[in-house]
Formats: structure tokens, sequence, C-alpha cells
């Protein structure tokens, strides 16, 4: 571990974080490229319960979500808050501890899921013992965060870590108040709520974790990497701001639109729509200025492979924070929801956006960690358009099987009984599950190339020594 | 500067379509004569032969059953999908031409036009396979053309509207962001007029 001083920000720990992350991606993404061929051949899990759909398919999200995504934005938020704060972590081995203790939770979780320990609640499936673990580490993550917050050197709190700071907070509420259960065994626990309240606050949750988590977290990396890479400053940080502010307020209603048609009230559900169609608003509020920030930037592009990434992880932010809203409204709900419509739109943004952004993030840090050029700009390309490829390929491969099932099953004869059998509607799945599956297998190699290409660059390597800069008075703590 | 594109330009820009793009740099065009000379055409195409293939065989969306419609309903399907194309191409030249004062493009309109008409026009070209109305086939084919007028897209912004590689990359980009926007806002916009009872019957 490196020597706590107080002018070296410390980054050995955020060089780590990145590495985890690559890790969790590679695994995640390669379960999620086996379960999709079990949706073909569903022999392949060969009668071993760890290896079916409903034990692989948590892990892979678990694996993303919180290996992959919470790794990437840990290290995102320990490089860009020492910073933008002018000062080094606020106690640091209490940032090693969230580093290595996460790691072992998404290990042991991820085993957990394998063994079939699951609450049944998407992406809360870890059981009552992992619930408890995650919120002392978050708590953890808060502390190092708010600490680096609280001890800075320079008076204004820049715009992304109002991003991470909401990240950290709302999880952290969403994550305690959705867990509450009474455990009955290590491996077994019954939620607190029962039947109508369950659901709706399970989607308060789940509806939420994608808002402060893949979109709140992940715009804290685009406010602070997309202007660095581009050299400029943030083409309106008035409306950064406002956009803030705004999404807070309007993300947390949203919910209740994953229940539409279900056994709550109607106004809530409409409540639900309603937010939903303002959230697009603000988010597209951010699209602006980081389209508006980069497009003054071109230049950049001549020298800098990873800015691609981010460019185009924005048109597709642009498409999951429009298509969202649009799916909430119940005429488009209707035929979309339990269709794979709703895979495809939460891969626009767990693919085009999350991911691209993360690995655009990635190519610009790990050479300024460790203070040589990446390895292969060529790699990198190559990348960017498998990437590009893999991504699109998913998305309009689901766009036409959701609608296809959308309507099968909702067509009915002339004496108003239904035309085809659930069961024959998804065994004429197959083609689309394997043009899926190929659009899965040419993403994942793009992030296995990034791998390679970040661990050749990374080889042999220290993390410099990066000295925390001069405050300009005029900014400065008073 | 030519104020005329010829029917050449949009068959050489089928095999030879950076020389096309170059040739287009050239010339000035009146964007009413481009839309109605060469872009109407080109997007009655899919409606078409959606029409002509949905109204003999209906369309196979995966079960054994093909979906056929009523005569007057696929009608009336081929005429919205038709002012669908017509209202993106038109509303993709505005918002083309209208960042290209960001982008340091061309803000002539013509060009915008004539642009996103060659982009378009393997996709119109390649809705021959709507006449095979299966929504899968019909995939296997779409898909490769899109990468193919995404990859038209790329390579157009910057000859076509004049504008450095990299600044034209950014505008294609921004482009596409939109592209997929009026995508998806077509789909949705199918999906709602569909539970309203405009096409196959639905058990909503």
């Amino acid at each position: 571990m490196e020597a706590v001083t107080n002018n070296v920000y410390h980054d050995k720990v955020v060089i780590r974080l990145i590495q985890f992350s690559i890790v969790w991606a590679l695994a995640a993404m390669g379960a999620g490229v086996y379960i999709s061929a079990e949706l073909i051949w569903p022999g392949i899990d060969f009668g071993q319960f760890w290896l079916s759909f409903g034990r692989l398919r948590p892990l892979h999200t678990n694996g993303i979500i919180f290996g992959f995504g919470v790794s990437a934005l840990m290290a995102t938020a320990f490089y860009s808050v020492q910073r933008t704060s002018h000062v080094p972590l606020f106690a640091p081995k209490l940032a090693w501890f969230c580093c290595y203790a996460w790691q072992l939770l998404v290990l042991t979780g991820g085993l957990s899921l394998l063994a079939g320990w699951n609450t049944s609640k998407e992406y809360a499936e870890l059981e009552w013992p992992f619930d408890i673990v995650i919120a002392v580490i978050w708590v953890c993550f808060g502390v190092v965060f708010f600490g680096t917050i609280a001890t800075r050197k320079i008076k204004p709190i820049y715009i992304s870590n109002w991003f991470y700071g909401a990240l950290i907070i709302v999880i952290a509420m969403l994550h305690i108040v959705n867990n509450l259960a009474i455990p009955v065994s290590i491996g077994k626990s019954y939620s607190l709520y029962a039947g109508a309240q369950d659901a709706v606050v399970q989607w308060w949750y789940g509806h939420n974790a994608v808002g402060f988590l893949l979109t709140g977290g992940f715009l804290g990396m685009m406010y602070y990497f997309l202007p660095k890479h581009a050299e400029r400053p943030i083409w309106s940080y008035r409306l950064s701001v406002v956009a803030f502010w705004a999404f807070t307020y309007s993300y947390i209603w949203a919910g209740p639109h994953h229940l539409h048609y279900n056994s709550i009230p109607e106004w809530v559900q409409s409540l639900g729509m309603v937010m939903s169609i303002v959230l697009l608003a603000p988010s597209w509020a951010t699209l602006i200025n980081g389209v508006m920030t980069v497009s003054t930037a071109w230049e950049k592009l001549r020298t800098d492979p990873a800015l691609k990434f981010i460019v185009l992880s924005l048109a597709f932010y642009g498409l999951a924070t429009f298509e969202g809203p649009m799916m909430s409204l119940r005429s488009v709900n209707v035929v979309s929801h339990f269709t794979d419509w709703t895979i495809g739109h939460v891969h626009s943004g767990a693919l085009g956006w999350n991911a691209m952004i993360t690995y655009g993030t990635f190519y610009f840090m790990v050479p300024r960690l460790v203070g040589r050029e990446l390895h292969s700009v060529r790699l990198a390309n190559i990348h960017f358009w498998l990437a590009l490829a893999g991504t699109m390929l998913y998305i309009v491969s689901m766009w036409a099987a959701g609608v296809s099932q959308g309507l099968l099953w909702l067509s009915v004869d002339n004496i108003g009984e239904l035309s085809f059998s659930f069961k024959d509607i998804m065994a004429s799945m197959a083609p689309y599950y394997g043009l899926r599956l190929v659009a899965g297998l040419i993403f994942l190699s793009g992030t296995a190339l990034m791998a390679f290409n970040l661990f050749m660059t990374l080889k042999g390597q220290h993390a410099t020594r990066v000295s925390v800069p001069a405050v300009d008075p005029a900014y400065g703590v008073s | 500067m030519g104020t005329e594109i010829y029917s050449h330009l949009l068959i050489r820009s089928l095999y030879q379509p950076i020389d096309a793009f170059q040739e287009l740099a050239k010339v000035e065009p009146s964007p009413m004569g481009v839309l109605f000379r060469y872009t109407i055409w080109l997007l009655l195409l899919p409606p078409i032969f959606s029409l002509i293939g949905a109204a003999n065989f209906g369309w196979r969306l995966g079960a054994d059953e093909p979906l056929l419609l009523p005569t007057n309903s696929l009608v009336l399907i081929s005429i919205g999908y038709f002012l669908a194309l017509v209202f993106g191409l038109i509303t993709t030249a505005i918002i083309s031409s209208w960042m290209a004062a960001t982008y340091g493009a061309s803000a002539n309109f013509g060009k915008h036009v004539a642009l996103i008409t060659i982009v378009g026009e393997p996709l119109a070209i390649a809705s021959v396979i709507h006449l095979f109305p299966d929504v899968f086939v019909n995939l296997l084919v779409l898909i490769p053309t899109m990468m193919w007028s995404m990859y038209l897209l790329y390579k157009g912004v910057p000859i076509v509207l004049d504008t450095p590689p990299e600044r034209g990359m950014l505008m294609a980009s921004s482009l596409v962001g939109w592209l997929l926007v009026a995508a998806v806002s077509l789909l949705g916009l199918s999906m709602a007029l569909w539970t309203l009872g405009v096409g196959p019957l639905l058990g909503v």
C-alpha cells in the first residue's frame, strides 16, 4: 500500500478497482452469453442446478451491476473526487477496505446465487447476510467519499460529485428499505412487506437502482471524464445543476411503471407513467450538455481513441432515456411488457451507455495512472467497432423478437380466444436468440480485447505519484 | 457550382459511394427538386413491397400461422408507413442542417436532403425483402443493410458537407442518436396504434 502523505493522490486503489471491474465484466458477460445460448439449447445446463438459467441469470445481472458497474463507479469516484477537491482520499485505508471487501462480497454473493440462495427480488436477489455486508461497505464508501469532500481545499463542489453523492445516499436508502426482511435461516428470509406493497417497494428500488446507479452514477463519470477528455469546460454548468435536481426529484417516482396492469391502484400506475415522461427533460438536458461539450473538441478525436466510446455512449444514452419513458406509456407497455423488447431496452442502456462510457473512461485513465501510452490504439479502435456492432445487433434482434412476442400473444381470433399458445411462440424465438448470442459474443470479444490491451499497458508499471496542485485563492476554502 | 443532381449519382452511390459523395459535394441541389424527383419514389418502395407481401402471404412473426389482415387495414398501415418514412427523412434532413452550424458543415438544405436520401437508399432497395414477409428473414437482410447505411452516413457527412473527418464523425454520431430515437418512436407509435385497434386484432 502507498505511503500516506498529505499531497499525493491515492491512485493505487483506483487501479486495483479498475482491474477487478474488468474481471467481473468478463465473467458476468460470459455468464450472459452462456444463458443466451441456453435459451436456444436448453440442454447445455447438463442437468446441473448451478448451471441452470434460473441461477446463472441473477449471477449475470448482479455480476454486471455490482461487480463491473460498482467497481468502476468506486474507481472513478475515488479518482475524480480527489482531483475535484484538491486533497488526497480521506481515510485511504477505508478505501482499500471498500475495494477488497466489495470484491469478496461479489464473489461470495455470486456463489450463493449459484447455490440457489435467492430472495426472488430482481436486482436484489442476494440474501440477508449479504445485504447487511453491502450496507456496511456502502457506508464506508460514503465515509471515504464525503470525508474527502468535507476536507476539500476548493470551495465549489463540482457537479460530478453531486451525482456520485446522490448515488451513495439514494442507493443506501433503497437497499436498506427494500431488503428489510425476517430471516428464517442463514440462506432464507421473507420480505417485511406483503403483496402489492412488496411489489411497489421492490420496483421503487428496482427502477431507482437503474436511475441512481446505472444512470446517476455513470452521469457522475460523464461529467468528470468527458470535459477532461475534451479539455473543455462543461458546455453549460448551470444546465448541469438544473438537470441534477430535476433528475433527482423526478426519478424517484417512476418505479410503478414496472407494474402496469397489475394489482396496484391505477392512479399509482398513472403517476409512475407521468413522472417517467417528465424524466425525459432532465435526461436530455444532460445529453445536450454532453454533446455540446464534445462538439467543440473534435480535434481530440485524432489522438484519443477513447473519446469515440464516450461520444457513442451519449447516442445510446439518448436512445435508452427516450425509449424508457415511451415504454412506460400504458398503450405501449401492454405490448412490450414481459417481452424481449424490455431485454433489448435494458441492454441499449447497459451495453450502449454504461459499458461504452466505462470503456472510454478506462482507456483514458489507465495510461495516465501509470504514465505510459496505451499498449495498442489499433486494438482500441477494433474494440470500438466490435462494441458498436454487438450493441446494434443485440438491440435490433430484441426489438424484432419483442414486438413479435407482444403481438402474437395478444392476438385473438374471431371468438375471442388466443390465436397462439405461449409455448409455440417461445419455441419460434430461437432464430432471434441466435442473433442475440452472436451479438453477445461480439461484444464480449471486444471487452476481452480491452482487457488484454489494458493488461499490457499496466504490466510491470506502478502508479505514478500525482501531487495535489495549488488551489487558486479565489476558489479556496476560507 | 451546379444545382442539379442526376439519377446516375444515386445509382453510383450504390457501388462507388465515395466518388458519388465527392460529386455531390460539388453541387448545391434544390431540396424540393431532390425530394420530388428522387426521394419520394424511393420512399414509396418499402410500403408498396410491404403491402404486396402482407396481402398475399401475411406476416410471419414466428408462429406457424401467418398474420393475415383485411386489405383496407393493410392499405391504411402502408399509407401510415409511407407518411412516417417521409416525415422521418424530412425531419432528419432538417435536424442535420440544424446541426451543421455546430459542426462547421455546409448548411445547404438540398445537400442534406440528398445525403440522407443516399444514406437511406440501400434500405429502401433492400425493403424488397418485404415481399417475403417473415420478420426474421427481413431482419437478416435489413441488419447488414442498416450497417452499410451507417457506414455511408459516417463516410458521407464529412465529404458532402465539407467538414473535417473528426468533426463529421461527431455529427454522424449525433445523427445516429437521432435516428435510433426515431426508429424506436416508430416502433412505439405502431404499438400504440395497434392497441387502439389499427392493425392485428389484439386482446386488449
